[in-house]
């Protein structure tokens, strides 16, 4: 395939261009268009009305990360550090201890990520042997005004529900 | 030098030690044979069956390397396509009735089955009837957690209780896959080794309940050292690691390999002697209780120093040869008493014949070797006359009751230096902190007279000043590792042409006529 040249005139030579004043009038012609008209209606605005519309999130999006359970409300991570380990951001601390209900030797008692470090690279979702983390809680802007509440533990994770069904989130590729 | 042989592995020429089996001889030279049963301070047992290799003479066309000596010109088959069979099918037995629980067996990282599975193995199971279910997350005793599923029945575990400790509480019972290792009813692990058989295992069937989910073994970062339980001096691993925004802590301590002193173990005590190395640390200096800055407390020291005019500097048994000899040094420049009487340190009929010592400190031959006095009329003597003490490190509290050296004690002002905050500590009107052992670098010298260093393992957020260190800002001469080292070579003649990092890892064995000068 052979690649197609295109040369680009270049502008801004001429003297009406080069005396510039006329240029500057009349792109402001056009910003202060824009703004009268969205002034009189503001319905045909190109932009999203953000945050009172929020957009639609995928189902594959890579969101703020949440422990799955199994279906009677207990952990389904068994503590086994792929996650921390696999995490290029190191942003996962886990602590691990005896698990007594019988659905495992081991379950995590302290399970912190750090969302001012994570990169959301999903790569602990992909390490996970269990499924027991997720991204798809659709929660793509996490704020707050102090640095400790960005350190989330293992209620806050547990306590997020997923935002999409089973069906939709296997679709997205899972 | 060993006698050296020449034989073929795989048509290639390689040139072993005589008088060894062929795993041991071939895997000198870097060349592995698969074993799970085998491990050279229990002996060959035969009973895995993965070191099976072909011997080109005319014998049968598989043997166990565990059992073959090597011999000259011998014809060593491993990467045939009938052994690799047999791997694998070794292998696939082995897995067929394991629960693959990785994700929550502590020994994932250091498990032969798993490094065996990627080298030898990669298939999926074959398997379509259930496996077969075994005790789980039996205790043992002795700190010993056992989980059937996962054994292999290699039996290194009960060949360690009998032929080591030769107390055999282990054993394998029943037949074919229903064999599992259990301990007689109501008779648990109860020997002082007990913890070796968590090494010895080559999967996750034996664990240490200490240890258990506290780390996954690849984050543990590991560095030789010596242990300073007893005056054996064994040689550890000392497996650390700094968790993000936390301090670097040790999480256990493994036995390292030396022939000349203790071997391929250690005992339990020793072994979980790594928390004193993390808790009960003293990390700031005190003014009586009050907390000050280590410079102002030793402003303040040098000034006692001045000001005082007898002094008496006890030592404690555990210092390295490169701190005994400054505070040596100092005391002399001083004009002070040294004593290192210190014998709370050892336990009466506590050692046995194998590693544990009755002397729970690791470095009384080099006191002796220095011709430190440690006699308890010297330091009963001085202390009475003497109005300050400078203590480094050692615990007072151990060799007397606490009214008898209040009373000893009595107007004369303390320094301490110490690593630990122990009530001894409490009693200074001064108290320095310093680094423990994982966290210098030093030279001790055992009970049978061999000569140890060591490497600086940890480093703490706050990395304290070792002994020698804070010895030197408090004047003595040695004020350079360097001088130290050059001291200790004038009186140890066996350390001539040595430097600190180029002494043998198994030790220099001291002369006799040093020995001599031991008990002189």
């Amino acid at each position: 395939m052979s690649a197609t040249v295109k040369t680009i005139e270049r502008k801004g030579s001429s003297l009406r261009e080069k005396l510039y004043l006329i240029e500057i009038a009349k792109g402001m012609a056009t910003t202060f268009g824009h703004l009268f008209r969205n002034l009189k209606d503001n319905r045909k605005l190109y932009v999203r009305h953000y945050p009172e519309v929020q957009p639609e999130i995928p189902a594959r999006w890579r969101g703020r990360q949440r422990l799955t359970t199994h279906e009677d409300g207990t952990v389904k991570c068994v503590a086994c550090f792929m996650c921390q380990t696999n995490c290029p951001a190191n942003c996962i601390m886990i602590e691990a201890g005896e698990r007594l209900d019988g659905k495992a030797e081991k379950m995590p008692v302290k399970f912190n990520i750090d969302l001012l470090e994570c990169i959301y690279c999903g790569y602990c979702v992909e390490a996970c042997p269990l499924d027991a983390i997720r991204m798809d809680t659709g929660i793509f802007s996490v704020t707050d005004n102090n640095r400790d509440s960005f350190v989330l533990g293992l209620k806050e994770l547990l306590a997020t529900p997923g935002a999409y069904s089973e069906e939709e989130y296997k679709k997205g590729g899972a | 030098m060993a006698e050296k042989i020449k034989l073929f592995v795989n048509g290639v020429e390689v040139e072993v030690e005589a008088k060894k089996n062929l795993i041991d001889a071939i895997s000198a030279v870097g060349i592995e044979i698969p074993h799970l049963c085998y491990h050279p301070a229990l002996g060959a047992d035969g009973n895995c069956r993965m070191c099976l290799v072909g011997i080109e003479d005319g014998r049968p066309p598989l043997v166990p390397a565990c059992k073959t000596p090597a011999r000259e010109g011998m014809k060593v088959l491993l990467d045939a396509e009938h052994i690799k069979k047999i791997q694998h099918d070794v292998m696939e037995l082995e897995l067929i009735n394991h629960p693959i629980d990785c994700p929550v067996c502590d020994q994932a990282g250091e498990c032969k089955l798993q490094d065996y599975y990627m080298s030898y193995d990669q298939k999926e199971s074959r398997m379509t009837v259930p496996q077969v279910t075994k005790g789980k997350k039996l205790d043992f005793g002795s700190g010993v957690i056992h989980d059937q599923e996962r054994c292999v029945v290699c039996g290194r575990c009960v060949r360690f209780c009998r032929q080591i400790t030769k107390t055999g509480e282990l054993g394998a019972i029943n037949r074919s896959d229903d064999t599992r290792i259990n301990i007689f009813p109501g008779r648990p692990l109860n020997n002082r080794y007990a913890l070796n058989v968590v090494d010895l295992c080559p999967v996750g069937a034996m664990t240490s309940s200490d240890f258990r989910f506290k780390q996954r073994v690849w984050f543990l970062k590991k560095a030789p050292g010596i242990c300073h339980g007893c005056a054996k001096g064994c040689n550890i691993t000392i497996d650390h690691n700094r968790q993000k925004y936390e301090d670097d802590i040790i999480y256990r301590f493994r036995p390292l390999l030396n022939k000349q002193v203790n071997g391929y173990f250690i005992c339990d005590e020793g072994r979980l002697s790594y928390k004193q190395e993390n808790d009960g640390r003293l990390i700031e200096a005190r003014l009586s209780t009050q907390p000050r800055s280590i410079d102002e407390i030793l402003t303040a020291s040098t000034k006692e120093i001045d000001r005082a005019e007898k002094i008496v500097i006890s030592l404690s048994p555990n210092c390295s040869l490169e701190q005994m000899i400054t505070i040596k040094a100092l005391s002399e420049k001083l004009g002070a008493t040294l004593t290192g009487y210190s014998e709370g340190y050892i336990k009466q009929d506590d050692g046995d014949d194998f590693l544990i010592q009755d002397d729970k400190s690791a470095n009384r031959a080099g006191l002796q070797l220095l011709e430190i006095d440690n006699s308890r009329d010297t330091f009963t003597g001085a202390i009475r006359e003497a109005d300050l003490l400078i203590n480094f490190n050692n615990n007072l509290l151990l060799s007397f009751a606490e009214k008898e050296i209040s009373k000893l004690l009595k107007g004369t002002k303390v320094i301490t230096v110490t690593s630990h905050d122990t009530p001894f500590t409490t009693m200074a009107d001064m108290a320095i902190p310093v680094a423990s052992f994982s966290e210098y670098a030093g030279t001790v010298v055992n009970s049978d007279n061999i000569l140890q260093s060591f490497g600086k393992a940890i480093t703490k957020n706050i990395d304290l000043d070792d002994i020698s260190g804070i010895a030197a800002r408090l004047g003595s001469p040695l004020q350079t590792p360097g001088e130290r080292f050059a001291a200790l070579q004038q009186i140890i003649s066996a350390l001539n042409g040595f430097e600190p990092d180029n002494i043998p890892a198994e030790g220099l064995k001291l002369k006799e006529s040093e020995a001599a000068n031991v008990t002189a």
